[in-house]
Order: structure tokens, then C-alpha cells, then sequence
């Protein structure tokens, strides 16, 4: 079986942390984003993974032939020179997608964190025996989404409707898709998007289904929601008892720690914490709600909450980081100061409080 | 004869234009920063440019290979693993400085646009016979520099003096030196200031003296000094009476015009203007006291000031864009907007005013 994932662009919404890094290799719970959907592609038979890129290939393929030789997949990228939007780099990579077997393949939008259930998926794609099956997660709020109206009992779609004003439903597109060949002849090779004008089609011809997803969802595209997300994913590798989470009397809820990382005396560490490989955290710090990348240094009696620490940054003594403070690569903040939602650009020194939330260049 | 320039670091003053490209490939004037040195250099027979950088070399040695074969000249890299200061590198590029002639040799900062008047500064080294000579320029506010303090008839140096309170002379270091090679036995290898450690010492020994910078003097590491120095850099070619400024009815002041640019009916460009290759300004265009980098195209009837426009930006028509604002590279300002100072990272779409200056991510 085959997959693509919808890479797209420059993460701009990622920035500080992919000034550095292109998005998908960011690590989220100590894992390059894009690693987390590309094991679970593995995980349920499929041998080849096409990225749907329109910026900075090489870096990704570097690190790609890495992934390849440990998890025995194959992985190519699908170049976009110029924006082709959800649907058109499919039509891009259709030589790629389509291998004579008639077996659907899986398209992936890349900054969707989930519990990957697409064994169920499979099934319920075969079962329902349609073109196209499309993963819907409920939401609070879904008039600021496209909602997906749909016939609880089969799946069966209706329509779309993109930010309602009256309530219609409350499922909106999960970004996981499993499609039939047949649907790569609806797709011309020109800038089209999945939703507006591929999917209604499909609906229309009564040929797309809907699963509910189990479990969490969440498009870790911006720091609010990667730090959000981080939260609901250690809750699942919790209530799966996974002896990844870290154990201790130091310990509060969910929390990783990367082998390598180490933690001194008096720390307080968790909920909702990540800590990346090399990591050094010195005695008396306090960590919540946070991920630290590699190499990071927090000096002592440090307290950090809802932030995210870039690759190789130090935080000093006594600082006081808060409030999405999003530090990029190489970023040294000096003993004793406090950061209330301070974004800062890589290879940057802060010597001066930030009181309240800007970016610092 | 060789000569060092300090290149440094990560050119985060002068970002978003230093996210797409090291600071010293930044053009001014249409030509990369450092190619106004190394010309400059070469002209009074220099044979070898080491560059002190210590970031981003591959990127940089792909350029100068290239700099190299167009203008008969070699140039290095020397690359700091720690920052060693404004002294450090001359001890690293040590073996690169010294061959046995006994020459002395230049050092440069990276950062600075002059008119370089290398041959007229080996004359006064040679005059007056000591170890080190400095370029000095004069500056109406001396207390928020280094004032070198000297005897105005032979240039001997005294003494300097951090950030004066009391009023000692109103003349600082331009960063560009010409030094024997025993200076170089004055410096260890470790992280250096030239102006606190190094120089002191050889004015103690009444060994170093001081040049009055002729002409204009602009340290171009960041935005606003940028525009400042494109200002003075053009109004010395008009005083040299240049064939490169731009003539024509719709020229105010002086303009530089890359000659692969296209400008419609109805412009009004100048005066302190700067387009580069293959820009394309459409009809009723004003351009004033702005930079344009290559590649950009600027729609009808915009009207940007005091502003640098990154490569390959688009700024829509009728546009208003003024007041320090900085487009990085593949910026596109949506038709009939309006930017009061906003610095915009690479790859952005502006679809919305900006009113007041603020860094757009």
C-alpha cells in the first residue's frame, strides 16, 4: 500500500522553530513530526510513503534515507513548483500512487497528530465499499471549520459546509483521507482543493464515507496547539500504560524523558513535558507544559510553563519563561529573566525581561 | 599584500534579509556587501581575502568561488568554532596573514561602506612608520561610541575611550586597519576585543596612529543604517559624476537602475533609490529612499519610502509602504495596502494593514 502526506509549504506558522528545521522534522514528543504518521503507515502494511513538498527538499531527504534504512520503507519526495493546494499534488505524484493493485492509498495532511487508526480505517473502507473514506473528528467550535454533514448510522457524506453561522453538525475534516485510484482521475494537475472541489463530487455521487476518529486530534501546526497536543498525547500513551512516561518522585502526570537527558536534584518536572535527547536540567527547576528539543540547557532554579525551549538553547538561573514563549534554535536567556510569551529567532541573546508577548528578531 | 575581513556571526540585525542570505552576501547598492571590499581591495593590490566567518561558510564559499574567478583573486575562509571577538580571528587566520614578506595587511569590518581609500591609508602607514594604522571617521554624537582620542598633526593614537561622558574628541573607529605583521604576535588565540585589549597596548607604545576617514563612513549592519548609507554611497557617485546613476524625466535625485529592470510610464523613482536585476516597476509607480532587491515586481501606482523590498516580493497596487519596512525575501503585499514599518519574514502574504511597526512572522 501506498501513502502520501501533504507537506506543503514553510511552516510559517512553526517559526521561530522552523527557521531552523523544515516543519515535518520538527520533534514533537521527541519524535520528527512527520516520523510519528510515517511508523504508523509502516505499522498497518504500507511500503511506500510519497511527501507532497514545496520547499527545501534536500533537507528533508537527507534525513528521509535515514528513516528508510530503520524502518525498511520506502520514501520519496513529490516536488511542487508552484502551490498546487490539497488536492492538486496528488494529481503530482499519481505515477507514484498508483501501482496497478487497485489498492487505496492513504493521504495524510502532515501536521495531524492522532492516534493513526488506520487498520479501522481499512475496514470501514472496504466494508462501506465507496471511492473515498475521510477521518472527521468532533469539535467544539465548528463554525470556524469545514463541516462534514453526514449520515450518523452508515457515514455516508451529505456535504460540506464551510464555517457554518447555523449549527449543522459538529464533525469537521480530520485531514486523513483513504482514497481508490479512481479518485486520482478526478484530480487535474492544476492548484485544487480536497474539500471544495473534490470531496463534494464524491459526495454528491453518494461515494464518500466519514469515521468518526477515535481518540485525540489535533493540527499541531502552531505552538498553542503543538503544546495542546502534546498534552493529549502523552494522555493516550498514559491510558495505554506505555512505560515511555517517565517515573519518579519528581514527576507530575505525563511526562518524557529522553534517555540521554539528565535531571538534577529538587526538580519538579511535569504535567505535560517533553524532554529531548542531550538535555541538561540542573537542580531546583520547575517544567510544566512544555517541550524541551535537544541539547537544551535550563539552569537552576529555573521555572518554565507553556513554552517550547529550541534545539541547543540555554535557559539561565532564577528565569521565569510563561505564556508560549517560543524560543528558536541556540537561544541563551540570561540568569534571573522572565519571559511572558517572548518568540525568539534563533542564535539570539535575551538580557532583558520581555513583559509581555513579542517576537524578538 | 592580504587583507582579513571580520565577517562574524549571524547578521540578526539585519534580518529578515539575513534569513535568506549571510549578511555579507547582502547587495547594497545592487552588489553584495563584501564585493564593495573585495573590489575595493583588489584595486590597491591585494592578492588574498580571508574571510573570518563563523557561520553559514558553505553557503558563502559557493559565492566566492565564483567572486574569485571574475575577479582574479583569492579568497578564504578562516572559521571561529567559539566567537573570538574583533581580534581573536586575526590570531586564527594567522598562517593565511603571514608569508614572509613583511607586508602589512588590511582588516576589515564587514559591516562597513566607505569609499575605501586603501592606497591613500598604506601611504599614511607608510609615512609614518609605526606598527598599526586605523581609519577614524567623525561623528556628531561620540558618546554612544569608542572615541579614539589623538594628536591631530602626525595621528599618533593616545588613548580610547568607551562611551565618553565629558566630551575628549568626536573621532571613532571606522573598523578598517592596516596592521604589521607583529601585531599579530600580540594576539593570543582566544575570544579578543582589538579596540579594548589589542590597540591600547600599541598607542601606549606610540606605535599606532590614526587616519581621518575621507569621505562618507556607514556602518550598514542594520536597516536603518542601511538606507542612511545607501544615501551617502550614492551621493558619492554623483560627486564622482558616475555613469551608473540613472538620467531620465521620471529620475529624481540620485537612482541606481539595474540595467535587466523594467520601469513603466508615469514613475516617479528618487532620489536615494536602488533597483535591482530583473525588477519589474509597473506604470505610476513613486519609489523614495528605498532599496529593491532582485526579482521584485512592484504593482501600478504603489508608493513605497524608506523601505527595503526583499527578493522576489511582490508589492500590490496601490500600496502604500513606508517608514522602515522591511520585506524578506518572497513577500507578497495584497493590492491597496498599507504598511507603517512592518518587517515581514520570507515567504508571507500581507493581506492586511499594518498601521504601526510590528514584526510580521
Amino acid at each position: 500500500m501506498k501513502a502520501l502526506i501533504l507537506v506543503g509549504g514553510f511552516g510559517t506558522r512553526l517559526r521561530p522553530l522552523t527557521l531552523s528545521v523544515p516543519k515535518p522534522l520538527v520533534e514533537f514528543a521527541n519524535k520528527p513530526m512527520i516520523l510519528h504518521q510515517i511508523e504508523a503507515l509502516k505499522a498497518v502494511g504500507v511500503t511506500e510513503v510519497v511527501l507532497a513538498i514545496n520547499y527545501q527538499p534536500e533537507v528533508m531527504l537527507n534525513f528521509l534515507k535515514e528513516f528508510e534504512t530503520k524502518l525498511g520503507i520506502t520514501i520519496t519526495c513529490s516536488q511542487e513548483t508552484e502551490p498546487l493546494g490539497t488536492a492538486g499534488p496528488l494529481a503530482l505524484a499519481r505515477d507514484k500512487l498508483i501501482d496497478e493493485s487497485g489498492e487505496p492509498f492513504f493521504v495524510l495532511n502532515s501536521d495531524v497528530i492522532s492516534e493513526y487508526p488506520f487498520k479501522e480505517m481499512i475496514e470501514f473502507h472496504k466494508a462501506h465499499g465507496g471511492e473515498a473514506s475521510i477521518m472527521v473528528t468532533k469539535v467544539d467550535e465548528p463554525s470556524k471549520y469545514g463541516v462534514v454533514v453526514m449520515e450518523e448510522s452508515t457515514g455516508q457524506v451529505d456535504k460540506f459546509v464551510e464555517k457554518p453561522k447555523l449549527f449543522v453538525g459538529n464533525k469537521i475534516n480530520a485531514g486523513i483521507y483513504l482514497l481508490n485510484p479512481s479518485v486520482l482521475d478526478r484530480i487535474e494537475l492544476r492548484p485544487t482543493s480536497i474539500e471544495k472541489e473534490v470531496f463534494p463530487k464524491i459526495a454528491a455521487e453518494k461515494k464518500l464515507f466519514a469515521m468518526v476518529l477515535p481518540g485525540f486530534w489535533m493540527d499541531i501546526g502552531q505552538p498553542r496547539d503543538y503544546i495542546t497536543g502534546l498534552r493529549l498525547y502523552l494522555d493516550s500513551l498514559r491510558k495505554k500504560a506505555s512505560p515511555k512516561l517517565a517515573a519518579g518522585s519528581h514527576i507530575v502526570g505525563n511526562v518524557l524523558v529522553h534517555e540521554t537527558a539528565k535531571i538534577g536534584e529538587g526538580c519538579l518536572i511535569g504535567p505535560d513535558v517533553a524532554i529531548g535527547p542531550g538535555c541538561v536540567v540542573e537542580s531546583g527547576v520547575r517544567l510544566s507544559r512544555c517541550t524541551v528539543m535537544r541539547g537544551v540547557r535550563i539552569k537552576k532554579h529555573a521555572c518554565i510553563s507553556s513554552s517550547i525551549i529550541g534545539w541547543h538553547s540555554t535557559v539561565g538561573q532564577w528565569a521565569r519563561v510563561e505564556n508560549m514563549t517560543i524560543l528558536g534554535e541556540d537561544v541563551h536567556v540570561c540568569d534571573e529573566i522572565y519571559s511572558n510569551g517572548g518568540v525568539v529567532l534563533p542564535h539570539k541573546e535575551i538580557k532583558s525581561s520581555i513583559l509581555k508577548p513579542e517576537i524578538v528578531m
